[in-house]
């Protein structure tokens, strides 16, 4: 009973650190309507700049961490501005293309400046597990547990709230549109992308604090996509809720089923619970219903 | 697209012919006699880059189907192939059928397994669509590694004999390259066939606007289901001449990364044209090639870049192509060859 106990409440923080990731999704295809493939990639590149500036070049932790979010979120304008102001107004089939076309890149990018050796990820946050009653937690993680539902209601005021928020939800409803208004896309794009990239880079430090890593962690990226999913790809609240349920039902799927396949059902349940979804409810619990006119 | 000047066709015969003048049954009899001396005048590792082109065009020709000519992405043809191969290789290692049997077989899971993705099509779009084959491409890997060890080998993958007609085995490089060779001729051609019937403008229809389509008659759920099938069918031949050209079959060699390089190859040939299927899968696999074999003595020069240099200057390549080509030529080589091919026809007017 307590090892079931155990495994629920560890599957739903590491929902809610899927959901700062899904989150980063979100943002962008909320303010752009452009789903960002690249978005592993970009979580490991966070993750090497914060090795680069802590191990490379011995910084403290105060300088180099902001230093890496400040960083990757030059990087996302950078991509903005190379990558996607030429395709603003293109259709979604181009955007899809540019970021799967940006993830075989930076792969290449982050193997020739990184390489691939297994890399020991400095220990941002402390080790010391949390003992809460008889359960046990990665500090780390109850730390971005505490991350999450902290981002997650700010870009939820930014975005319902203020005026540059709701100016890029109307980018996301259409280029063209946004674009007659006088909205500027450009903008909206680079700072969707900017905070994004800014959002990648601080759940790589909770994600791989104290662990070994090697090029192969943005896989994190995918198993992000089920939360995003489940909560709709426009809704910022939605992503807590649908970490938890995702994060909770994959603990639950390990406790009963990894005894029957013999392991691994944690990786591909969320997958699982995707297909579902999509079958279900392809707009999430949250997401905007749209109706299509020829 | 104009015809070469004074080529009219008089019959529907005519009108309907692949080939239509003798310079072009001239240059297409050259090729395909360079095709079939491939293996007395090639030199080096020519054959058997040739048929790993061949597998690949015939992977690549599916996925053009589904998703450059219906119009639904699919980020799961690695998968689909994977499932051929393993159709095919399971009944080749435990039930020693002849590979006549079990190339098609192959097809025909994968085919299944597709069109089960597919039927997702119905309700939802775009990119969505993209995220069930990538389930898919999950669901294979995890399906292939846990089921009974009795099937599919689980871990240690499959192990074949070589493919045998009576006591004829397929069992050098330059015999398997004649088998590749004749079963990717045939379905080039059935996909050239396909774009030209009522299927193929049926899938081009409902690419340009499922809403319109389904307005003026065409059943969209049965075709979309229908290009899944298909791609799927192309992906799984593709995996069962992959399983006994290697003659292994094991879950690693389909990844999620496989199917992104063929989509790539689709961007840099041109989407929604076989001819760019064709062009792209050659042009993408000889530059593969011309970087394993240039990479390392680029590494010997500047040995700064590392061991890791072929594997991820590969990458840039590819990444860097496809952002080029969407940004600047979203229509790809074909379209280019096209330019040039009309422009020498109709010189020397510009028009």
């Amino acid at each position: 009973m307590l090892s079931l106990l155990s495994y629920v409440a560890n599957g739903a923080l590491t929902g809610l650190l899927y959901a700062l990731i899904a989150m980063s999704f979100v943002i962008i295809y909320r303010s752009a309507r452009v789903f960002n493939f690249a978005q592993g990639e970009i979580v490991i590149v966070g993750a090497f700049l914060v090795w680069t500036f802590m191990s490379a070049f011995d910084l403290p932790v105060w300088v180099s961490v902001p230093l890496a979010l400040l960083s990757s979120l030059l990087l996302g304008v950078l991509i903005e501005r190379l990558i996607l102001r030429p395709l603003v107004g293109e259709e979604l089939f181009a955007f899809v293309m540019v970021t799967i076309g940006l993830l075989i890149f930076i792969r290449g990018v982050v193997l020739v400046a990184w390489g691939p050796e297994v890399r020991f990820f400095p220990a941002v946050l402390p080790m010391a597990a949390v003992k809460v009653g008889p359960l046990v937690f990665d500090r780390a993680l109850v730390i971005g547990a505490a991350v999450t539902l902290v981002v997650a209601a700010a870009a939820s005021w930014f975005f319902n709230r203020t005026q540059l928020g709701l100016e890029m939800t109307a980018v996301a409803e259409d280029h063209q549109i946004a674009l007659s208004l006088g909205i500027s896309v450009k903008r909206s794009i680079a700072v969707a992308w900017g905070i994004s990239g800014l959002l990648s880079t601080l759940a790589a430090i909770i994600f791989l604090n104290g662990k070994g890593m090697t090029f192969l962690a943005s896989d994190i990226g995918f198993a992000a996509l089920p939360v995003a999913l489940l909560a709709g790809l426009e809704s910022i609240g939605g992503v807590v809720l649908g970490g938890l349920i995702v994060g909770i039902a994959v603990g639950l799927a390990a406790y009963f089923l990894d005894p029957i396949f013999h392991g691994g059902v944690a990786a591909v349940f969320p997958f699982v619970i995707m297909v579902v979804i999509l079958l279900i409810r392809p707009t999430g619990l949250f997401g905007w219903k749209t109706i299509e006119r020829i | 697209m104009t015809l070469p000047g004074g080529v009219h066709a008089e019959t529907y015969q005519q009108d309907r012919a692949l080939i239509r003048t003798r310079w072009q049954w001239l240059w297409f009899a050259g090729f395909v006699a360079v095709l079939l001396l491939l293996p007395f005048i090639g030199i080096g590792k020519a054959v058997g880059i040739a048929t790993v082109i061949g597998i690949t065009l015939i992977a690549v020709l599916g996925l053009q189907l589904t998703s450059g000519c219906a119009g639904q992405i699919n980020m799961g043809q690695s998968a689909f192939m994977g499932v051929g191969a393993y159709a095919a290789g399971a009944l080749a290692a435990n039930l020693h059928w002849s590979f006549l049997l079990t190339i098609p077989i192959g097809g025909i899971s994968a085919a299944v397994f597709g069109a089960v993705f597919g039927l997702a099509a119905l309700r939802i779009k775009g990119f969505y669509l993209a995220l069930t084959t990538i389930a898919a491409q999950f669901i294979f890997t995890f399906a292939m590694l846990k089921l009974p060890k009795e099937w599919f080998g689980q871990s240690e993958g499959l192990r074949l004999d070589p493919a045998a007609l009576g006591s004829f085995a397929f069992n050098t490089d330059n015999r398997i390259y004649y088998l590749v060779l004749a079963v990717a001729a045939l379905m080039t051609y059935g996909a050239w066939g396909l774009m030209r019937s009522r299927t193929g403008r049926a899938f081009i229809a409902v690419r340009d606007n499922d809403n319109a389509a389904e307005v003026i008659g065409i059943n969209v759920f049965y075709y979309k289901t229908l290009a899944f099938f298909i791609g799927a069918f192309y992906a799984g031949i593709a995996g069962a001449l992959w399983a006994y050209y290697v003659r292994y079959v094991q879950a690693d060699q389909f990844t999620l990364w496989l199917s992104v390089w063929y989509l790539g190859m689709l961007i840099v040939g041109g989407m929604g044209s076989i001819l760019g299927a064709i062009i792209g899968a050659v042009v993408i696999r000889l530059l593969q090639e011309l970087i394993t074999v240039a990479g390392p003595q680029v590494a010997d020069v500047l040995p700064a870049l590392g061991g890791q240099f072929v594997f991820a200057a590969m990458n840039m390549l590819l990444g860097g192509l496809i952002i080029v080509f969407v940004i600047f030529e979203p229509r790809g080589l074909v379209h280019r060859w096209n330019i040039v091919k009309e422009s020498y026809r109709i010189w020397p007017f510009p028009h």
